[in-house]
């Protein structure tokens, strides 16, 4: 608390990795150590559960009660469910569609356990059939299919469960901005699927001639996108930044609320530093929507707003990277 | 003052024997100070072997699988096997385990590989033409792809399904589903998804 720079947000970070193996900050896993350390070490505790991982520069290992755990599928099944949000989560109405993937990919991960295995697959497909179509002046059709046909195996599955995801998101989306704006503007969330019709392979046959001309994969889904509207209009370009704001906030909010749904115990949320962004209406309307139960962690400079807004909990101070309890 | 080091013969062993899959600096100098401590008779033996794996070992032209130069593939040359069904694997050690399972008495062959763009392992690196030459001369009525099932593996039967079309041939690839003796429990999502799909009627 008070100022910047003393840890914070790496608390969070930890907590993430630790339920996740993800960090919402990077994919470059070696980057979670800190300065001239060796390694770095998470451990902690969910529904009596004892979670630990230990990443080094080059090898993870997680460990669930002290046994070590081989496949990191099984360590995610056990350990607790996340909502990460932050000053960030703007992108998702102004930035590119790769945010609203990654929303899409968080979130799809944490609901159906066949999600992340299948995008792996994709990417990698992905990448082998672009490289493909770069590398030679005569484009060997031929192979470039033999990926086409993987790219549309795991591109139905993952298709599958983002139509699943945003199905059951839609109705909390419009329930929570309707909440956080209290009840003035309607604000929705769709998806755009990156192929038209339902076969990918039959897809990726129509648009040869433009890929035979640009080299890459044209369509698949990894051109998915959402589509996020407040009065039927689009966000990104008509909306004021404060609106733009709540519908993030709403899109996070109705994630949690599908997660809770869907494992019947609300997920673990952790909130970085966004109460100070927000104004007093915004700021109770927010509280009042996280869900009553599940554990929160807020990270925040002032607690000013904390004592006007009646919010319970533990108080602690982080200062250089050292946790101290204090009272409201 | 130089740093002390091995005399130059060890140095250099222990840098081959580094280049091996599997060992590092310590293992290989622990390996070669152990052979040391054998005397001069153990080296000798290594060497031979060593020596021997080059001069005597071959492979099969038909089929890709281990020989011993000069002599007949144990399995083209059978009279025993089925040579009209064709099972295609990766690496010659896949076909002694499919061997050992007993279950198969056709004919092998070798792709040395599998595709892999990114790594720039094209099908002219694996024995493809070899393949698609073997087909019409044996007569094969189908041919069985044993690839490995991740991206790489799918990919290259894939296209070995594709350039096999055109020869009329019926190509099919092995099962993927419940290991044997196990219980549901110790199956990931992947593979029950895989293994509930192929389901058949009892």
């Amino acid at each position: 608390m008070e100022k910047n720079g003393q840890g914070k947000t790496s608390l969070l970070e930890a907590a993430c990795v630790l339920m996740r193996l993800q960090s919402p900050r990077t994919s470059t896993r070696s980057d979670l150590i800190r300065f001239g350390a060796q390694a770095c070490v998470t451990e902690g505790a969910v529904g009596g559960r004892k979670l630990r991982v230990a990443q080094s520069p080059t090898a993870r290992r997680v460990a669930v009660n002290d046994s070590v755990c081989p496949r990191a599928g099984d360590y995610l099944m056990q350990s607790a469910r996340v909502v990460w949000m932050d000053h960030s989560d703007m992108n998702l109405a102004r930035g590119g569609a790769e945010h609203r993937r990654r929303y899409l990919d968080f979130a799809a991960a944490q609901l159906f356990p066949e999600y992340l295995n299948a995008l792996k697959s994709y990417e990698r497909a992905l990448r082998s059939r672009n490289f493909l179509l770069k590398r030679d002046a005569a484009i060997s059709w031929r192979q470039v299919d033999a990926y086409g046909r993987i790219l549309a195996e795991h591109g139905a599955v993952i298709r599958r469960c983002r139509e699943d995801l945003i199905q059951r998101v839609q109705e909390p989306v419009t329930a929570a901005h309707l909440g956080l704006s209290a009840g003035a503007e309607p604000g929705a969330v769709s998806y755009l699927p990156g192929y038209p019709g339902e076969n990918l392979e039959a897809a990726l046959l129509e648009v040869r001639d433009s890929e035979a001309r640009l080299r890459t994969t044209q369509v698949g889904v990894h051109r998915d996108d959402l589509a996020l509207t407040i009065h039927g209009r689009p966000a990104g370009a008509f909306a004021s930044e404060g609106q733009q704001r709540t519908l993030c906030l709403a899109l996070k909010l109705a994630q949690a609320r599908v997660l809770e749904e869907a494992q019947g115990e609300p997920p673990l949320l952790l909130i970085d530093d966004i109460f100070g962004e927000l104004d007093k209406t915004r700021r109770q309307a927010l509280l009042a929507y996280l869900p009553a139960h599940g554990q929160k962690v807020i990270t925040t400079t002032f607690t000013d707003w904390a004592s006007e807004t009646g919010v319970g909990g533990l108080v602690y101070e982080v200062e250089d990277g050292q946790l101290k309890e204090r009272g409201i | 003052m130089p740093a002390l080091d091995y005399p130059a013969p060890i140095r250099e062993l222990i840098l081959q024997m580094k280049s091996l899959p599997g060992i590092g600096q310590r293992s290989a100098e622990r390996l070669v100070l152990w052979m040391m401590g054998r005397g001069h008779a153990r080296a000798a033996e290594l060497a031979r072997a060593l020596v021997q794996l080059e001069q005597r070992v071959g492979i099969c032209s038909e089929c890709g699988f281990f020989i011993e130069r000069d002599s007949a593939c144990g399995l083209c040359e059978s009279d025993k096997r089925q040579k009209t069904v064709l099972c295609v694997v990766e690496q010659a050690a896949d076909v002694l385990r499919l061997e050992r399972s007993g279950a198969f008495s056709g004919l092998y062959h070798v792709l040395g590989g599998r595709l892999s763009p990114l790594d720039n392992i094209t099908p002219s690196d694996l024995r493809i033409r070899e393949l698609a030459a073997r087909v019409p001369a044996l007569g094969v009525e189908e041919v069985i792809l044993a690839l490995s099932a991740d991206v790489e593996g799918e990919a290259t039967s894939n296209y070995l399904a594709d350039s096999l079309r055109p020869l009329g041939v019926k190509v099919t690839r092995l099962a993927q589903g419940m290991p044997a003796g196990g219980g549901l429990d110790h199956v990931d999502e992947m593979t029950l998804h895989h293994a509930l799909s192929g389901r058949r009627a009892m």
